[in-house]
C-alpha cells in the first residue's frame, strides 16, 4: 500500500472540508502569513522568513512551468488548475518548519507541515513525489536566504 | 585535521549504501525513506538545540560533526537533502546514482586530498588544485552509471565545488548535477 493510498483510505467529512478549505490559495496564504507574524517576534528573522517564502515560491513556480507535470486528478471537474510538481502548499509549510529549527515550537510546525502534506495527498491533487520535492526546495531556499541576508548585514 | 578521514569515509559509505538501496528497493521507496529521515533528523536536531541529550546521537555528533557548522547535525542534514534532490527531480535512476556518487565519493575524496594539497586555487584560497583534481578522478567511476556524460558533469561539479558560493557543497553539487541532467 502506497503512502497516497493510505492517506486516501481515510474518509471523514470534516477532514475533507478542512482539506478543501486549505486548498484555497487565499485562505492558506492568510494562515501562512498569520503563522509568520504570530510565531516570530523578531523583525529581522521575520523578514528572512518572508523573503525565504518569496524565494521558495518563485523557485516552485519556475520548476512547475519548466517541468510541466500534470496533476494526478487532471481531467476531473474538481481538480485545481496549474501543474503538480512541486506542491506549493507543502513548500511554504516546509519553509516555516525549516525557519523554526531552533525553536521549542518546531514540533508544531513539523506537524503542521505533515498535515498540509497529508491534505494534498488526501484530496488527490498531488502525488508523493510532489510533496517530497518541496522539502529540499524549502530547505535550500531558507538556508540560502538566511545566509545571504545575514552576510549582507555583516558586510 | 579533526576526524576528517572518518567523516569522509562515513560520507561515501552512506552514499554508496543509498545508491545500492535505490537499485534494490526502487527510487520511489528511497524518496519516501529519505524524506522521513530528513524530517526525523530535523526533529532530533531541534531537540538537541533545545538542550536534550540523545544517547547515540551524541556519539555520532561528537565523532563525525565538524566544529564550525551552523548547528550539530548540519552535515548529515545537508547530505540527506542533497541526495533527495536528484531523486525527486530525475526519473532515470542511473543519473540519480551518478549524482549521489559524485556527491558521496567525488566530494569526499576531494576534501581529504584537498586538505593535504599545497597549490591553492587562484579564485579560492580555501581550496587546492589537488582537491579539485581528486574530485574529477574520484567521480570517474560514475561512468558505469551514465557513460561519457560523466565527463562534463564531473567537470562542472568539480568547478562548482571549488568556488565559494556560500552554500554547502552537499547542496551545491547535487543541485548542479541535477540541473545538468535536466538540461542535457
Amino acid at each position: 500500500m502506497s503512502i497516497v493510498e493510505i492517506c486516501q483510505s481515510i474518509h471523514l467529512d470534516i477532514l475533507t472540508a478542512v482539506a478543501w478549505m486549505l486548498n484555497d490559495t487565499i485562505i492558506y496564504g492568510f494562515i501562512i502569513l498569520a503563522l509568520v507574524l504570530t510565531g516570530e517576534k523578531r523583525k529581522e528573522k521575520r523578514n528572512i522568513i518572508l523573503f525565504s517564502l518569496v524565494i521558495a515560491a518563485l523557485a516552485g513556480i519556475a520548476i512547475k512551468e519548466v517541468l510541466f507535470v500534470e496533476r494526478p486528478c487532471a481531467g476531473e471537474e474538481w481538480c485545481p488548475g496549474g501543474h503538480s510538481f512541486p506542491s506549493m502548499h507543502a513548500l511554504t509549510a516546509f519553509v516555516l518548519m525549516a525557519a523554526s529549527i531552533r525553536k521549542r515550537t518546531f514540533p508544531l510546525y513539523l506537524l503542521f507541515a505533515l498535515f498540509i502534506c497529508f491534505t494534498r495527498l488526501y484530496l488527490g491533487v498531488h502525488v508523493f513525489q510532489d510533496i517530497a520535492a518541496a522539502l529540499p526546495i524549502a530547505v535550500v531556499s531558507y538556508y540560502v536566504t538566511n545566509n545571504v541576508m545575514k552576510n549582507g548585514k555583516r558586510n | 585535521m579533526e576526524n576528517e578521514t572518518e567523516r569522509q569515509v562515513m560520507h561515501f559509505l552512506v552514499g554508496i549504501a543509498t545508491i545500492a538501496l535505490m537499485f534494490y528497493l526502487g527510487r520511489h521507496f528511497m524518496v519516501a525513506a529519505i524524506f522521513f529521515i530528513i524530517l526525523a533528523g530535523m526533529l532530533v536536531i531541534n531537540l538537541r538545540l533545545n538542550g536534550m541529550k540523545l544517547g547515540i546521537v551524541e556519539w555520532f555528533v561528537k565523532r563525525f560533526e565538524r566544529k564550525d557548522v551552523l548547528f550539530p547535525g548540519f552535515g548529515a542534514a545537508t547530505f540527506a537533502t542533497g541526495t533527495l534532490i536528484p531523486m525527486v527531480f530525475l526519473a532515470d535512476t542511473s543519473q540519480v546514482a551518478a549524482c549521489i556518487f559524485i556527491l558521496a565519493v567525488g566530494d569526499g575524496v576531494s576534501t581529504l586530498v584537498g586538505r593535504a594539497g599545497r597549490i591553492k586555487l587562484p579564485y579560492n584560497k580555501e581550496k587546492t588544485i589537488e582537491g579539485t583534481a581528486a574530485f574529477l578522478v574520484a567521480s570517474a567511476p560514475a561512468y558505469y552509471f551514465v557513460g561519457p556524460a560523466i565527463i562534463p558533469v564531473a567537470i562542472i561539479s568539480a568547478l562548482v565545488e571549488s568556488i565559494d558560493f556560500g552554500v554547502d557543497d552537499n547542496l551545491m553539487v547535487p543541485i548542479v548535477c541535477t540541473l545538468f541532467f535536466l538540461i542535457a
